[in-house]
């Protein structure tokens, strides 16, 4: 495969897709089934072409073409195999060229899915996602290309090799499964288009739509932590979130994607919040549009900004375009998006739904505020404004905590009205469980917001437990069956409800794990072999500095032997130091690294840095750091990866 | 060979996919169209129905809603799923 076979295919399927998105629309116009048809197969034709390109320069990365421009500042001869697949999003091309080739996949299974039904909504929902195909083939054809030669008149030897930021396993998962996730939106997006287009603002494209904005929420939910998880593992600071502009780039959207997967639950069952439905699914796919222009136009500074471009005002056009057109069409079909039908009760569960759906999207104005304001005083006063953390942690944990009560909350709420009763009922445990809880922390020493959220974490799991109680005596009365059949016939019959009551349990375990972060200690030390120092209770000896040399780096390798307050033997250590391109003569060129070693627990995380070296003196920089409950965080991911799939497991009707 | 080789790769990604994509263009016109849309979404629509009538089911159970919205709920969606049913009777004949 020659490269310029990968850019012929890009400029077909640039083609195809300004080919297929008139042919469809002749075809909503004259409804003569053969330009469907022909425009279904120019989609999948785009769709191709994607494919066909975006293999042809995985391949060029795989054989180190260094002729292609791309391939020679994103790999090296030394660069492993994995991180030359992973190469293919390190920069701003490939990336966009992934991202649409995402999309392409997506497109390829809603068309193909959707062969014999749909048929009403399926012009419309293949129009829009060709341009927004369209839109990334702009990029890849005339702005940024991924198959341009090198500009040097000689023969290139070795490329730049990879950031060595990004040769990490799970840098090379993260940025996919966020991408997944961003780009999984594309499709709900459409059919909201579609139905919007169509004046069906039914139930139709909400229950069409469903499944697919649930995978998309999982695979943005996933990359989220796995970024979090890249960032605690590489990054070398102790964290996993830093309220940086792209970590915030991927939670908005979530943000408004959470929210619309409860409010989606109303619409279908009470046919209300037609109008509200809209605006969210909109929002989120116009906020993983931003989201990608924040991360690749290089407006933000920010530790996940590996690419600076002039990309910017090209998003932010498409951005706006979306807006406009969206909401303009939501304007002209206001009349069939009023429903009919009213709020009861403040007691019901509908209520419980909108408070929450509210909370959601104040939360996601404040992160958005928070991270556009630096770029708004910067272009109105000319002084930029740093808004950090301690900002989006005074507004967002107190908004989070209130996101955590009503998780506990809703479940507990009838539909339409709950009675006096039922509320007495079905609140006594719970509210129970969650001051026995505060009373008990509160004793422990905890103070302030630490109780508040250990407390609704409990009230939280007293709600949900109550939930799945609730449900197995109804299914053991009325089936009579044992418990551990009703338990499963009861999640498997309802695997929507049980599988988001299981995200809920994850959700409680990851604020368990954000807790644990107001009881962090850290101490900065240098050591020599077989000096110690203590942090936290726990002593650090240093036994050994060696060095060696690996294919793509050098590294100095310490080991730390740790033991606790009585003296028992805790672990040992192995953070190194490396230094990325050694073999570079140029010696500005070499890249320094610190990789880390983390000893994790249930109760708490040693997190050792190996920050610098003095080789001469054979002197050792060490920083550690001891996190509380880190790992409740990531126990909390997995927890919520099983209760989407759960709920996402398909049905036997 | 290469020659061939190259023409071969040039049939099989570009003008094979060009082909299938007009093809449809070269065909009569199709009139059924409309029929198979209908027939397909009710049958959807009535799954659906029946979906939610399980779930209201398993909301009163547990005690989720009380005996009139449950008896009016059951009621309206039981219309709804006759209507769909008539419809894909009425469709099929």
């Amino acid at each position: 495969m020659t490269p310029i076979a990968g850019a012929v295919a890009l400029n077909l399927a640039f083609g195809f897709s300004i080919l297929s998105i008139i042919c469809l629309f002749i075809f909503t116009l004259n409804e003569d089934k053969r330009l469907f048809l022909t425009g279904q197969r120019l989609s999948l034709g785009i769709s191709f072409f994607v494919f066909l390109a975006t293999f042809i320069l995985w391949y060029q990365l795989i054989i180190s073409n260094f002729d292609i421009d791309y391939v020679a500042r994103y790999t090296s001869i030394e660069t492993p195999f994995i991180y030359k697949i992973s190469a293919l999003w390190a920069g701003q091309s490939g990336s966009l060229l992934f991202w649409l080739f995402i999309l392409s996949i997506f497109a390829t299974i809603t068309v193909l899915q959707n062969q014999s039904k749909h048929h009403g909504l399926m012009p419309w929902v293949i129009i829009s996602l060709s341009i927004i195909q369209l839109f990334f083939l702009i990029l890849t054809n005339f702005v940024t290309n991924p198959f341009m030669p090198t500009d040097a008149d000689f023969v290139v030897a070795n490329g730049n090799g990879l950031n060595p930021l990004l040769q990490n396993v799970t840098m090379a998962i993260h940025p996919p499964t966020l991408y997944l996730g961003y780009v999984g939106f594309s499709v709900p997006f459409a059919f909201a288009i579609s139905a919007l287009m169509n004046r069906d603002t039914s139930t139709l494209w909400i229950q069409s739509i469903r499944r697919w904005t649930l995978v998309a929420w999982l695979f943005l939910s996933s990359g989220i932590i796995l970024g979090g998880w890249w960032a605690y593992q590489e990054l070398g600071w102790g964290g996993y979130w830093a309220w940086d502009p792209v970590e915030n780039a991927s939670f908005m959207p979530w943000l408004t994607a959470t929210a619309f997967l409860h409010s989606i639950i109303i619409q279908e069952k009470k046919d209300m919040l037609r109008i509200w439905n809209m605006a969210l699914i909109i929002l989120t796919f116009t906020l993983c549009i931003f989201g990608t222009f924040l991360t690749r136009s290089g407006v933000m500074s920010s530790v996940h900004s590996f690419t600076a471009s002039s990309l910017g005002p090209i998003f932010l056009i498409f951005v706006f375009l979306i807006l406009i057109v969206s909401f303009s069409l939501m304007y002209l079909r206001r009349s069939e998006l009023r429903s009919e039908k009213r709020m009861e009760s403040f007691t019901s569960r509908e209520s419980g739904f909108l408070f929450n759906n509210l909370v959601f999207v104040v939360m996601c104005f404040a992160v958005f505020w928070g991270t556009l304001f630096p770029v708004i005083s910067e272009t109105i006063r000319g002084t930029k404004i740093t808004v950090g953390p301690p900002f989006f942690n005074q507004i967002n944990v107190p908004i989070g905590l209130i996101l955590l009560a009503l998780t506990g909350v809703g479940p507990l709420l009838a539909w339409r009205n709950t009675s006096k009763q039922s509320l007495i009922k079905n609140f006594t445990f719970p509210i129970l469980s969650g001051l026995i809880a505060a009373i008990i922390f509160l004793f422990i020493g905890f103070k302030g917001s630490v109780v508040i959220s250990f407390s609704l974490s409990v009230f939280v799991l007293a709600t949900i437990s109550t939930e799945f109680k609730r449900g197995i005596s109804a299914r053991t009365k009325k089936f009579k069956e044992s418990i551990f059949k009703a338990l499963f016939e009861m999640v498997s019959k309802n695997r929507s409800r049980y599988g988001g009551y299981i995200v809920h349990v994850g959700i409680v375990f990851m604020f368990v794990g954000f807790t644990g972060h107001a009881f962090d200690k850290e101490k900065e030390f240098s050591l020599t072999k077989g000096q110690s120092d203590h942090v936290a209770g726990y002593e650090f000896t240093l036994l050994k500095l060696s060095e060696t040399e690996r294919p793509n780096h050098y590294a100095w390798i310490s080991d730390i032997r740790v033991t606790d307050n009585k003296g028992e033997y805790v672990t040992n250590l192995y953070p190194e130091k490396r230094i990325y391109f050694h073999k570079n003569p140029d010696v500005n060129r070499r890249q320094p690294h610190s990789e880390l070693d983390i000893y994790s627990t249930l109760n708490k995380d040693i997190y050792s840095i190996f920050s610098a070296v003095d080789n001469e003196n054979g002197v050792a920089f060490i920083k550690i750091m001891v996190n509380p409950l880190v790992r409740w965080v990531w126990i909390g991911g997995y927890i919520l990866v099983i209760g989407t799939m759960i709920a996402l497991w398909p049905r036997k009707d | 060979m290469d020659y061939i080789r190259d023409y071969s790769l040039v049939f099989i990604f570009f003008v094979l996919p060009i082909i299938f994509v007009i093809q449809p263009l070269f065909l009569n016109k199709i009139n059924d169209f409309e029929n198979h849309i209908d027939l397909s979404s009710l049958k959807r629509k009535k799954r659906l129905l029946y979906r939610q009538i399980k779930e209201l089911e398993m909301e009163f159970d547990i005690g989720n809603i009380n005996q009139k919205d449950f008896e009016t709920s059951r009621k309206e969606l039981k219309v709804e799923v006759s209507e769909v049913i008539t419809k894909i009777n009425a469709n099929k004949i």
